[in-house]
This record gives C-alpha cells, sequence and structure tokens, in this order.
C-alpha cells in the first residue's frame, strides 16, 4: 500500500490507520469525531501526519518530546503525605486541536467573563452596590475565608484587580462550552502551556509546520509589556513573588521569570521602607512596583493578613494603601473563585453588564436560600453537593465533595439533614460530563475526558485570551480523574486557522525600543545561594581529588594502616568526610547541597547546568549503593570529577558576565582558596608521613607542571611554591585570591571613584601579602592563618551585600 | 464617667533587633453614646524610623512603626482622657433565635457594623460541638436572644474559674473549655465560639477596666489591666450589646473600649515581625484613674 492510500484510510474512522476502533461514546461529545461519526477538519491532517510515520515512527517522535522535558528538567511537585516530589511532566503527546471558529466563541466568551470578574471583585471591596441591590447575598462575602477585610476600600494602584486570569472549561453534552471554574488567586499553568508547545512541536515539527496553529509568544509578549508599562509609570522593577521552591509549580515561576525577563522574588527579598517596596540587591535596597503574585493572597504579609506566613512580607498591606506597588491580581481577588458564586453568575451578568454571559457557568445553587436548597435536596441523586466557600473546583475535589447518587441511604440522608441544618455552607452542582479526545496509549488512539484551561491577560488594549493553553486529560474514563495531581496528563492546544498565522518571537522587533535591566538587579537572596553554590561545587571536587588520590594508593598498597593512608583518613575527618565509606556521607550531602542552592535559583542559570548538577548527584547516589572502597572507588571518583568539570564548564562558559556569575565566580574561588591552604598546610608539616608532598601534587593537579618547573628535587619549598605562591597556577592560593580581586572591585560599590570597598581592601591587602611572601614563609601556621583570612572575606561580602 | 487611662507596654528584647514592624491597636476611639475620647496620644521609645496611622476595616485606629535601627527594648505608652456614658440598658426587645434569623437574612449590607461578619469562623475561633452545645443550653433556657447571651454569660461566669497564667495568648476556645479556666481573653473567645455556633453574631471587644480597690486599701500604681469582652448582635431593634462573662455583666461605666474584631487576632495591642532567633520578655502596666 502506497502512502497515499494509507492517508486516505486514515480520514475514515473503522479503516486501518491509527484511529481504528476509536469511537464516540454515547450522549457524549468527541473533539476528534463529529456527532457523525468523521473525523473533524483540522484532525484529519494531523492524522495523516500520524499514519505517515507509522506506529514506531510516532514511538520515535513521542519519546523525543519527553527527551526535551527531561533535558529542560520540566517537573511539578507532586503531594503525597509530608514531602512533596518532583515528578516529571506528565505530556500527553496527541495535541488537542481546535478550530479557529470554536476558539472564536470561546475567546469572546472569556473576555466578557474576566470585564465581568473584574466588576464583581471591585464591588465587593469597594462600594457594595450588589449586595445593596439584593444581587449577591451578603454572607457569601462575610463567610468567605477569602474575603480579605484589610484591603477593603484600598484601590488598586494600576486602577485594575484583575490583570490574569484562568479559566477551567468543558464541553457539554449539547457541545457547547462550560465555565468550571474561574482561576483569580495566582492562576497556574501558563508556562507548562508553553512547555507543551515546545515538547509537542519538537516531536511533531513537520505536522507542526504544515497546519497553521496559533502561536504563543504574542500573548506573552503582549501581557509582558503591559506589566513594563505599569512598572514604568513608577520607575521601579517588575518581580514575580513565588513561595519559594517547595512550591507545586515553582519550576513555571522560574520559567517564566526566565522566558519573560522578570525578577524572581521570594517574600524575604522584600522590605517594605516608608511605604514602599523595595527588593534587597546586592547593590542596596531598589524599588519594585509590580509584582506577579504566584502565592495566595494571604500570605503576602504577616503583618496584617496571615499571622503564620513564613513567606511574606511584612507591611505589603501598607505599601498597598499608599498605592506605591501594584499586586497582579489584587490581593483578595481569590474571593472570585468560590464555589458558591458560580451559582449567581447569571444574575450578576445580568446586573452589572446588562448582557447574558456568553459561555454559560457549570448549574451550581447555593443552599442558603430556601428555594435553592429544597431543589437539591429534591434532586439530590442528580447533584455534586460539596462546601459552598471551597476555591477547589468540583470535578478536582473527591474529599469534600458527594456525589449524590453514589451515596448509601443512610449518608444521604445525613446529608440532606445538614443541608437543612446548615445549607449556606453548601452548594449542588450538576454531575459534569465532559467531551472526550484521544490519547496514545500502546500504538493506539483511545478516548479519554479533557478539560480545557485558558489565560487571559490584560493589557493595555483590553483582555487577550492566550490562543491556546493546555488539556488536562483524565488517565480513564471517570471525569473526576482529570486533575494533574490525581495522575492525569496535559496535552499541548493547537487553535488551528485555514489562513497562515502570524509568527511571533519575544525578541525585540525591528524598531522597538531596547530596554536593558540594571546589572543591580541581583537579590541578595539570590546572590547568597550563588556563593554557596560555588563554594559547595567546589568543596565536591576538592574532597573528591582527595578521596581519589586516597583510593588510588589503598589499591595499590592494600595496607589501610600506612602511615599516609591514616593520615589522609584524619585530614578527611576533620572536613567531615568518612573515606571508610566509598562514598562518604560527608560528600554526598556536599552535593546535595550544591543541589540545594541551585534550586533556589533556578531562574539565573541556564536548564543543562541545572541537569548536569542533578545528573551528578544521581550518579553519586548510584555509586553509594554499590561501590566499593580501593580501585573502585578511584574509577567511580573520577566519573564524579568528570561530571563537575562538565557542570563547571557549563556555567563557565554559557554564564553572562553579570553580577550572578560574579558571584558564584567568588564562591568557587574562596572555597577553593580554602581547601588548597588547608590540605597544603596538612601535607607539608614536618611530620607529615612518606608520600604526603606526591598526594598534594595529584591533589593540586599540578604533577606534571611541578616536574617542568623544578627540574631538581627541590623539597617541600617547592610544592608550596607552586601550590600556594605561584601566580599562574589556577590552582595556586595566589590564583584565587587574584582572581577573587578582580570579581570584588567588579561587584556594586567596589571600587567609587577611586576609592577601594571595604571588603576591596582586604583582598587587595591579602594578595599583596602572597605576592612579596616566600615559600619559606609559608608554615603550616601561616597557612592556618591563610585559610581563617579567605573565611573573612566570605564574612565581608556577606555583610556588605546580603545583609 | 471620665477617666485617665495610661497604658505601658514593654518589651526586652534578648539582644538587639532591627527591621522590624509593628502593628499597634491600643488607642481608644470615640463610640456615639458609648464613649467620648477627649485627648489620646500614643509614645514609643526608641523613636521608630516611620509612623503610620490608619483605621482598620471595623473602624479601630491603628499605628503601624517600623524599626531600621538596632534596638534591644521597645516602649509603648499610652495616655488617654475617655468620657463613658453611664446609661442603663433599654429593655429587652429582641426576638428568639429564629426571629433573629429572619432579621439577619433582611440586612442586605456589608458595613463594619453588620452582624454578617460576626457568624463565620475567624483566624482564632473555630467552631466545635461541646461549645455550641454549652451555648445551645442557654437557648434553650431562655425565650429571647438578648436573655440567652445573658445567661450564657452567667453561665461561662459560673463554671469557668478566673485564673492568671492558666493559660496563654495562643490558648484556643476549645482548650480552654475543656480547663474550665483561663482569663478575660479566653472566657470572650468561649462566649463567642458559642453564640456563633448557635447562630448568634458575636465580637470581641478590647479595652481597659477600671478596678477598684477593696475597701480601706488604696488603689496600687499600675494594678487596674488591659481587659476583653464581648459584644452580641440582639436583633434590629437592641441592636449591638456588650455582655463581660469575666464579670458576670453587662459592659457598662467601668469598661473604656479601645476597639472590637472578630476575635483577639484582629484587635490584638500589638504585632510584631521580629527578625530574631531570641526570644522577649514583655512587661504590661494600665492605670485607670476616675478624674470625676
Amino acid at each position: 500500500m502506497d502512502k497515499r492510500n494509507q492517508r486516505q484510510n486514515a480520514r475514515k474512522p473503522g479503516g486501518p490507520g491509527l484511529a481504528t476502533g476509536y469511537t464516540l461514546l454515547p450522549g457524549i461529545p468527541d473533539e476528534m469525531l463529529g456527532p457523525d461519526g468523521k473525523v473533524r477538519p483540522g484532525w484529519a491532517q494531523l492524522l495523516a501526519g500520524f499514519d505517515e510515520l507509522g506506529p514506531a515512527g510516532l514511538s520515535e517522535r513521542f519519546e523525543r518530546a519527553d527527551q526535551y522535558l527531561r533535558d529542560a528538567g520540566v517537573f511539578y511537585r507532586k503531594y503525597d503525605g509530608a514531602a512533596g516530589k518532583e515528578r516529571a511532566w506528565p505530556l500527553a503527546h496527541v495535541p488537542l486541536i481546535i478550530d479557529e471558529a470554536d476558539w472564536q466563541e470561546i475567546t469572546s466568551g472569556l473576555v466578557q467573563r474576566a470585564e465581568l470578574l473584574e466588576k464583581l471583585v471591585a464591588d465587593i471591596y469597594g462600594d457594595n452596590h450588589l449586595v445593596a441591590r439584593g444581587v449577591l447575598p451578603p454572607e457569601l462575602v462575610a463567610r468567605n475565608p477569602e474575603f480579605l477585610r484589610p484591603v477593603v476600600g484600598i484601590k488598586p494602584a494600576s486602577g485594575h484587580y484583575l490583570h490574569f486570569c484562568a479559566f477551567e472549561l468543558g464541553r457539554g453534552p449539547d457541545g457547547g462550552w462550560w465555565v468550571l471554574g474561574d482561576r483569580t488567586q495566582a492562576p497556574s499553568g501558563a508556562g507548562f502551556a508553553l512547555e507543551n508547545r515546545v515538547a509537542t512541536t519538537r516531536a511533531l515539527s513537520d505536522i507542526y509546520a504544515r497546519m497553521h496553529v496559533h502561536r504563543l509568544a504574542g500573548f506573552f509578549r503582549d501581557f509582558r509589556d503591559a506589566l513594563h508599562g505599569d512598572a514604568r509609570k513608577h520607575d521601579g522593577r517588575v518581580g514575580i513573588l513565588t513561595p519559594g521552591q517547595h512550591n507545586e509549580t515553582y519550576f513555571e515561576h522560574a520559567y517564566i521569570a526566565r522566558y519573560l525577563g522578570f525578577m524572581l522574588l521570594e517574600g524575604e527579598d522584600l522590605v517594605v521602607d516608608d511605604g514602599e517596596v523595595m527588593v534587597r540587591t546586592v547593590a542596596g535596597l531598589k524599588p519594585v512596583s509590580v509584582l506577579w503574585r504566584r502565592m495566595d493572597a494571604s500570605f503576602t504579609d504577616p503583618l496584617e493578613l496571615r499571622v503564620d506566613s513564613r513567606i511574606g512580607t511584612p507591611g505589603m498591606t501598607e505599601a498597598l494603601r499608599q498605592g506605591s506597588i501594584s499586586i497582579v491580581n489584587a490581593i483578595g481577588s481569590g474571593i472570585l473563585e468560590t464555589r458558591a458564586f458560580a451559582a449567581f453568575m447569571p444574575k450578576l451578568s445580568e446586573a452589572l453588564l446588562g448582557a447574558p454571559l456568553q459561555l454559560p457557568t457549570i448549574a451550581t445553587w447555593w443552599c442558603g436560600q430556601a428555594g435553592e436548597r429544597q431543589h437539591v435536596i429534591d434532586n439530590i441523586d442528580r447533584m455534586m453537593v460539596g462546601p459552598a466557600f471551597s476555591t477547589v473546583l468540583a470535578i478536582e475535589d473527591r474529599e469534600t465533595t458527594m456525589l449524590g447518587a453514589a451515596l448509601d441511604p443512610a449518608p444521604k440522608e445525613a446529608l440532606r439533614q445538614r443541608l437543612l441544618d446548615d445549607g449556606g455552607h453548601f452548594v449542588g452542582q450538576e454531575p459534569v460530563t465532559l467531551s472526550t479526545a484521544p490519547v496514545y496509549v500502546d500504538g493506539r488512539l483511545e478516548p479519554r475526558p479533557i478539560t480545557l484551561r485558558v489565560y487571559a491577560a490584560r493589557t493595555p488594549k483590553g483582555w487577550t485570551i492566550m490562543p491556546g493553553g493546555f488539556a488536562r486529560v483524565g488517565s480513564t474514563l471517570d471525569s473526576a480523574a482529570i486533575a494533574m495531581q490525581r495522575g492525569g496528563q496535559a496535552a499541548d492546544v493547537w487553535v488551528v486557522s485555514d489562513k497562515p498565522v502570524e509568527r511571533v518571537s519575544l525578541l525585540p522587533q525591528a524598531g522597538e525600543k531596547l530596554l536593558r535591566n540594571s546589572a543591580g538587579s541581583l537579590p541578595s537572596r539570590a546572590a547568597d545561594n550563588l556563593i554557596w553554590l560555588g563554594r559547595y561545587a567546589e568543596r565536591c571536587e576538592a574532597t573528591v581529588r582527595i578521596l581519589r588520590a586516597y583510593n588510588a594508593r589503598l589499591a595499590e598498597m592494600s595496607n589501610p594502616d600506612l602511615p599516609i593512608l591514616s593520615d589522609t583518613r584524619t585530614y578527611l575527618d576533620s572536613i567531615d568526610v568518612d573515606a571508610r565509606h566509598a562514598l562518604p556521607p560527608g560528600l554526598l550531602s556536599a552535593i546535595d547541597s550544591a543541589v540545594h542552592s541551585a534550586s533556589q535559583i533556578r531562574d539565573r542559570f541556564s536548564p543543562d547546568g541545572w541537569l548536569a548538577l542533578a545528573d551528578l548527584r544521581k550518579t553519586a547516589r548510584n555509586f553509594a549503593a554499590r561501590v566499593q572502597v580501593g580501585d573502585d572507588a578511584t574509577r567511580a571518583m573520577t566519573v564524579l570529577l568528570r561530571k563537575l568539570a562538565g557542570f563547571s564548564g557549563l556555567v563557565h562558559e554559557n554564564m553572562y558576565r553579570f553580577a550572578g556569575w560574579r558571584f558564584l565566580e567568588i564562591g568557587r574561588r574562596l572555597e577553593r582558596g580554602i581547601q588548597i591552604a588547608g590540605i597544603t598546610r596538612w601535607l607539608t608539616r614536618e611530620d607529615a608521613p612518606e608520600g604526603a608532598l606526591d598526594m598534594l601534587l595529584e591533589i593540586g593537579d599540578s604533577v606534571m607542571t611541578h616536574r617542568r618547573r623544578y627540574n631538581v628535587a627541590a623539597g617541600a619549598n617547592s610544592y608550596v611554591d607552586l601550590l600556594v605562591l605561584d601566580p599562574l597556577n589556577p590552582r595556586s592560593v595566589l590564583f584565587q585570591v587574584a582572581e577573587l580581586r578582580e570579581q570584588i572591585e567588579r561587584l556594586p560599590g567596589g571600587v567609587v571613584d577611586g576609592q577601594l570597598s571595604v571588603t576591596a581592601k582586604a583582598v587587595l591587602e591579602l594578595q599583596t601579602q602572597l605576592r612579596v611572601a616566600e615559600p619559606e614563609d609559608m608554615t603550616p601556621e601561616r597557612l592556618a592563618e591563610l585559610c581563617a583570612e579567605i573565611g573573612r572575606l566570605a564574612g565581608l561580602i556577606a555583610d556588605a551585600y546580603f545583609v | 464617667m471620665l477617666y485617665d487611662i495610661r497604658l505601658e507596654l514593654h518589651y526586652d528584647y534578648e539582644g538587639f533587633v532591627h527591621g522590624d514592624r509593628h502593628l499597634v491597636r491600643v488607642a481608644p476611639a470615640s463610640i456615639p453614646g458609648v464613649q467620648r475620647v477627649i485627648a489620646s496620644s500614643i509614645s514609643f521609645d526608641p523613636k521608630p524610623d516611620t509612623e503610620t496611622n490608619f483605621v482598620d476595616f471595623f473602624g479601630n485606629l491603628v499605628t503601624t512603626i517600623s524599626y531600621a535601627h538596632y534596638h534591644d527594648s521597645l516602649n509603648v505608652r499610652l495616655t488617654a482622657r475617655v468620657g463613658v456614658e453611664d446609661d442603663h440598658p433599654p429593655a429587652d426587645f429582641s426576638p428568639d433565635l429564629a426571629g433573629l434569623q429572619r432579621e439577619l437574612s433582611t440586612l442586605w449590607t456589608l458595613d463594619a457594623n453588620s452582624p454578617h461578619h460576626f457568624l463565620a469562623t475567624s483566624p482564632r475561633i473555630a467552631f466545635s460541638r461541646p461549645i455550641t452545645d454549652y451555648a445551645r443550653q442557654s437557648v434553650r433556657r431562655t425565650t429571647s436572644v438578648r436573655a440567652a447571651a445573658m445567661d450564657f454569660c452567667l453561665s461561662i461566669h459560673r463554671d469557668f474559674k478566673y485564673e492568671q497564667d492558666s493559660t496563654d495568648v495562643n490558648t484556643s476556645p476549645l482548650d480552654a473549655f475543656h480547663l474550665k479556666k483561663g482569663v478575660c481573653q479566653d472566657f470572650a473567645h468561649v462566649m463567642i465560639a458559642g453564640l456563633r455556633g448557635v447562630g448568634i453574631p458575636a465580637a470581641y471587644v478590647s479595652g481597659f477596666l477600671r478596678t477598684i480597690p477593696p475597701k480601706g486599701k488604696a488603689r496600687l500604681e499600675g494594678a487596674d489591666a488591659m481587659h476583653a469582652w464581648v459584644r452580641v448582635w440582639c436583633g434590629i431593634h437592641d441592636g449591638w450589646l456588650e455582655f463581660d462573662p469575666t464579670n458576670a455583666m453587662l459592659a457598662g461605666a467601668d469598661h473604656i473600649t479601645i476597639g472590637h474584631g472578630r476575635d483577639y487576632a484582629d484587635i490584638s495591642p500589638i504585632v510584631g515581625v521580629l527578625r530574631t532567633s531570641g526570644g522577649h520578655d514583655a512587661k504590661q502596666s494600665v492605670d485607670v484613674i476616675r478624674v470625676e
């Protein structure tokens, strides 16, 4: 059969090809098949592409997408038990295809809805006309845990409460789209939508190129420009406020910060000074005027909102009162996510817009009203009943939402009684039936329920809707299993036009004014983490070098009690490394510390660097389980050394020489200086065992250089000369100090009008001492002092830049 | 009645602190028909680097202070002269509980004074079955909301022992309920939890209480105390009335109000965020002196 025939067959359901056996479920619309069972036009093109590739080709392509996600380190955090674990992003490889005309309905419906939500939240925190007019029951606000009284009456500095919203949509049995939920607190997932797109197009680049798929970049560019525009009015910066690396979607916060060029900030990076929000940077306090908030509002201020918040900024509410900061979305906007509000959306639309909702909301009854309560009780077998003030979507909420039809008689009666006693705390909602779309399982396409997450952003020209988003795909035919936390998957959404679409990128366009961020925007916390990342990476390297030298000798001499071996163990003990283990716990914890420091600043260096570090940790842990001391460990250390060099190389060759790189470099140099001075002191002491000097050269990676530079056996002095005082040996202490001086002088405030900072003076003094010193001055006592002096430099840097 | 009030809050820190920020709610506000503030001033030592004032959602006066420089103590001093009305509460025209629910459902307002704000759980008050059942006994024994509130106020006074240091500032209403003892804050929290549990709006009031020395003894300096009691919404006609479960009485001319909120968290005298690992030592002294 030739290719052309295959393509023809693919269009016919039931014929050979991937769609074979893919059928409509009774009463449920499908995204790929029309009601008549025929493949919809956009899908036909996709299927033709799939069939051309064949099952093997397709699997290979999908593996490319997964490989991309692994390489990019895309993860989300899954909560199971106490500690969240990082999970690979569950990409459903088959994109969801939506026709442009269908999409147009979604777009105009959501623009209307975003406008409605803005008016609603402005009324709740403003004049309360809706309550006075009898449209919105006061209990829904007054009893609502998301109603934040400290911000009542504060007008947002930007003039608007909402700037970025997400909507969860499902297609009902009638074929139309329904809104299942509004996300206004801190909607997540837009960054994952981008990553989905990149991964999917890696896999299906040729098919993607043939179809006219709307691009996502324009949406992000417009929103970025809108936030920059707001910030410029107040002469401040834009930051993304994240709860930190333990958050479920921290990866996404870092990703968007990197993609849009915003600072990634945590609560402790900020301080409110005289009513203004400032970021602690290495160049002092700098004003921030727009914060894109990715943490729940009540956590942003431990003083006025949640006293138990440990991730907030005291005084944030004060800054809001002063009108000096625009928070996106405004503090308090989360109230719109309240489930019971869904019951009032049709009335609210009439009251606030004078028009009916273009996209209907899932049918909802608030049981605080007698008639509605009775309706829910009478129809309990056709209801999902759940908490009125919950902000969790009913379809994601198995813990507190009950399906009336699934209850036994006794609990059903108990539920009826609770509705009678305390109706105000409950809503009834129509159970959701969702449309199905194909997923690729074991070489075939199978239908699964889907919901659609769509994003809206405010720009100076009004609301704009991301042409795409992501679809959440159930793991079974059960609609309730759709949440990512429960094993669902996410698919890219292709909005397909029949005409060519505009190609956009975030790069500056011709004629666009070039804006540069200043180097002084590095938050102090990030700088601190960079220093520690540099230090831990270097500490790992130093430890691995010593361990390799030790294990090589152990393998050769096979008597662990020989003086050189026991002496090295004593030294390693002093730096908390127990050499009786092939992979000592001290080394593993240094690697963990490096990964930990890096994980807090993922927006600051490349995915490749992160991946190299993660790979190092994985390898070390594997080794720890099976490697034996001696020859085995020697080879393991060589592998680790190579991986460490890989990480350093990626960072050194690829990281832009901004303030961030300088701090990383300073960390490396500080640690290397301390480590080399330390081991040199130990191995050149008078009672050091035989073989100590050879070992020192090996650890200092200077065997060849020593042979070349000192052709006569010159005694301990030549070793000290090479490893401490040689300005050209990249492993000598003096070399580290010289590098430190260069970086320190270039830090903000390092040299001002020819005047040196305290730190710059200290490093110059140290450098000068070393440059004029003779090898015989470098006694073990002096070397111990040298370690302490380098340590003091670290303290001076911390005082100057991190406090 | 006219009172001169002096309050001093003093904190000694273990070591020096800086970068701290505090909200202070100690200044009495004028309340029409209840009290009139003639003069009031608040001062801090050391002098804060920033000091701003605002009125919070419930109408309370708040001062925000912050320190950039290092200090090892904080002293807050309030002096105020307040006139308190000494009128007797009118006769009870409050509805029964079902009537109260009907009246509530006709109140379409979110004003700060709206009873709707005082029906739900709040930061320090969760609903708990035992306390609700306890309050329900008072409802059963009476025929009006106001009588139920007074019955509940007297029950708490009878069943709970006032004991300094038996609880701390973070004790939950349920813990105090099981202990059957506590201080004014616990008495007030238990009463609020019970009333809300049965559907009666209740608020937490913070203020000062004049203490009258035993016969023949002189008044001791600083011996008066900050105090807490409960505001109960008794229907549209009777409105908000104040009950003092610690002293088994309606709040009257000896009660000087600072302000109110849903519970202690909304009106605590001082909330602060300190970046310090050490603890601190707190002292408080209050004088309420009758001027005329």
